[in-house]
């Protein structure tokens, strides 16, 4: 059995068939990403032009170590051992850290690990949750086995009989996701950015009061399901979070008046296989979830959500599996690009176009071992299920830390 | 997906009971359930309906791709989420510790499973929907989030 | 003829695995590139499916390919994959209520001649 490291729900019954040529259970997503094992692989450049491992990781050791600030980016598909690694590292050469999750759910995901917001595992989900609600987030195509593993589909200890008879599923968004299709029931609408609003129309009708905002009908259909809930499970998701913003308080108070009536968690929905892996380590060493700086020493706690500055005040940024030139907001990808950027990625990306020194690494959950924290944070280890002779995310970060 | 309705619409409407039926309505029910075939309607041979008869070859193509149940999987369409496979009553028992609670089946008795990103469909017999004794069971469309998997 | 639209932005799984194959494959341009207008606004606009937009604001412009929603009508809101593609239309600070980033994109569409933003081009940008 291997582990899929294609989301962050880790799948652990991958079966893989004729050596690599087919695997049974992975999803589509999974399958792409076990696929990509086979294309666009990166080699070590320095300049674009070709160079060896040792050449790539010695000219990485230099630009870090001749950096006034330098900045390590990324993480969430990264090893927990590579994480630690990268901490030590940042601890050494005083860099800050930012993890992928700077501008979306770290507010929440801090909520969730510091216990302000009660949370549990999906096991727990799919053993007692008779209500899944998905709020902003559309597990059908981000984390594809959500609902047939965890949160709606499978049978659990205290659900023996099928999904129609004893669990309910709600989906809240701004547009019919295919998640939404399969609550048919229970999706409710809304206008872009009135999530807020409809947090205080659900609290008014679980008060018995008339809902201000929303179809009354279908508010009060709302309340009623969840106050008959003994268990309820709530995955936020990028939209919900970009909409509240600075009013998360809001979801924290609904989660409070929902727990005064019966058991509600919450599990944010992250997207990179280790993303709460990162959050966690992080806070466990210094007691931030993210954005840490340690460029005089100490830890230091950078400014929320500001990625942007992180970008703009660094002199030389290490970026590590992941992609920011394409998945960040222009304005933030282009203070980057600019940068000595260092990529240590399996795969060929904007990033890595854009880097000064291109680092291969071995693609974890395939070529590489190590454990990962599921969304919810349930720690997951996995061997490398190919023989490769690619060097790991933690080996290259520990190179680059001995030879500065 | 076509209904027999629709291929009513396009048949002689005479009731002629030449196919065997009693009504050209009962023919274009056993026309999608792939009981008959259109050739089976004497009538519809004749020239005059020919135009009719090509429309209703191209409604009825896409049933010859249909299995024995009359399922028909769009693999292009597929999520691979795996929601029919655990909510498929055979998969459920036949893999209690597995396909009941969620995971990817590890035997040879079930009916749908995940292979390469995609459904697959096998040991069709053991279907609620196989023979004339079925159970028009839908628990693997109506978990479908993209309309891969349906029944003709 | 333009429009004013807030664009939301979402996932999907085939645009996921296209872009698993490589951020450079046509695949992925062809399902990035695209963005997703209510009917009877694609018609006030002149614009069929796969017809081109310029989407622009203050941040950036793109041009894309217009696709008809399927889903129920939705006036001056559009969709688009969460892509290098939609990443130009947004500012620099994102999660302040001047800013809703991602998920709340204010932009004109209007049709256009220009061809698709080319992937190699949005780098070009970055790096200038």
């Amino acid at each position: 059995m291997a582990v899929c490291t294609g989301c962050s729900l880790l799948c652990e019954d991958i079966e893989l068939v004729g050596g690599t040529s087919h695997a049974k259970n992975l999803c589509r997503k999974g399958w792409a990403h076990f696929q990509s094992l086979y294309t666009e692989r990166t080699k070590p450049t320095i300049e674009d032009q070709d160079a060896t491992l040792d050449g790539a990781i010695a000219k990485a050791s230099e630009i870090l170590a001749n950096a006034k600030k330098p900045l390590l980016y990324g993480w969430s598909n990264s090893t927990l051992e590579a994480q630690a690694a990268g901490i030590e590292l940042a601890k050494k050469i005083g860099a800050a850290l930012e993890g992928t999750t700077s501008l979306g759910q770290c507010t929440l995901m801090e909520q969730v690990l510091t216990g302000k917001i009660p949370s549990c595992t999906l096991d727990d989900v799919r053993n007692y949750a008779d209500t899944s609600v998905f709020w902003g987030a559309d597990p059908s195509n981000s984390h594809p086995r959500h609902l047939s593993r965890f949160s709606y589909y499978p049978r659990g200890e205290k659900h023996q009989k099928s999904y129609e008879e004893e669990r309910s599923c709600v989906a809240i968004d701004v547009r019919k996701s295919s998640t939404a299709t399969l609550c048919s029931n229970y999706f409710y609408r809304l206008p872009p950015g009135t999530d807020d609003q409809f947090i205080e129309s659900i609290m008014a009708a679980l008060d018995g009061k008339i809902p201000k905002f929303g179809d009354k009908k279908r508010m009060i259909e709302l309340g009623t399901l969840l106050r008959k809930t003994e268990y309820g499970a709530l995955f936020p998701g990028r939209g919900l979070v970009y909409s509240l913003q600075e009013k998360m308080d809001l979801l924290q108070k609904l989660i409070a008046k929902l727990s005064e009536i019966t058991a509600f968690k919450v599990v944010p929905m992250v997207e990179h296989y280790n993303t709460r892996g990162f959050n966690q380590l992080l806070l466990d060493e210094t007691g931030f979830i993210n954005s840490v700086s340690f460029h005089d020493g100490a830890a230091v706690h950078g400014p929320m959500q500001s990625m942007i500055e992180a970008a703009r005040s660094c002199d030389a940024a290490l970026v590590i599996g992941s992609d920011p030139l394409s998945s960040l907001p222009f304005g933030i990808a282009r203070a980057l690009a600019k940068k000595p950027l260092i990529a240590i990625d399996p795969r060929r990306s904007l990033t890595t176009d854009a880097a000064k020194v291109v680092i291969p690494s071995a693609m974890c959950g395939f070529e590489a071992g190590g454990t990962a924290l599921r969304m919810d944070g349930v720690k997951i280890a996995f061997d490398s299920v190919i023989k490769g002779d690619m060097q790991s995310d933690e080996q290259i970060l520990a190179r680059i830390k001995e030879a500065i | 997906m076509v209904g027999a309705m629709e291929i009513y619409q396009l048949l002689p409407k005479d009731a002629c009971k030449e196919c065997g039926y009693a009504s050209c309505m009962a023919l274009a029910v056993a026309l999608l359930n792939r009981e008959k075939k259109l050739e089976d309607c004497p009538a519809l041979l004749n020239p005059k309906y020919a135009e009719k008869f090509k429309k209703l070859k191209e409604l009825l193509a896409p049933l010859e791709n249909a299995s024995e149940t009359g399922l028909i999987i769009h693999p292009e369409k597929c999520f691979g989420c795996g929601n029919c496979v655990v909510a498929c009553p055979v998969n459920v028992a036949a893999e209690p510790t597995r396909c009941a609670v969620g995971l990817g089946p590890q035997g040879e008795k079930v009916i749908l499973a995940v292979e390469d990103g995609v459904v697959k469909c096998m040991n069709l017999k053991e279907c609620r929907r196989f023979g004339p004794n079925k159970v028009l069971c839908n628990a693997c469309t109506v978990t479908c989030p993209s309309k891969a998997i349906e029944f003709v | 003829m333009d429009a004013d639209v807030t664009i939301v932005t979402f996932r999907d799984i085939f645009q996921d695995e296209a872009g698993k194959k490589g951020r450079y494959t046509d695949e992925y341009r062809d399902l990035s590139a695209r963005i997703i207008l209510d009917r009877q606004e694609m018609a006030r606009l002149g614009v069929k499916d796969g017809q081109r937009l310029k989407v622009q604001n203050d941040v950036g412009s793109v041009v894309v390919a217009a696709k008809a929603s399927e889903d129920e009508p939705h006036p001056a809101l559009a969709f688009m994959i969460s892509s290098p593609w939609s990443n130009q239309l947004v500012g620099d600070e994102v999660c302040n209520a001047s800013n809703p980033g991602p998920k709340r994109i204010t932009a004109r569409v209007s049709p256009t001649d220009d061809g698709i933003t080319q992937i190699s081009e949005l780098l070009q940008r970055m790096r200038a």
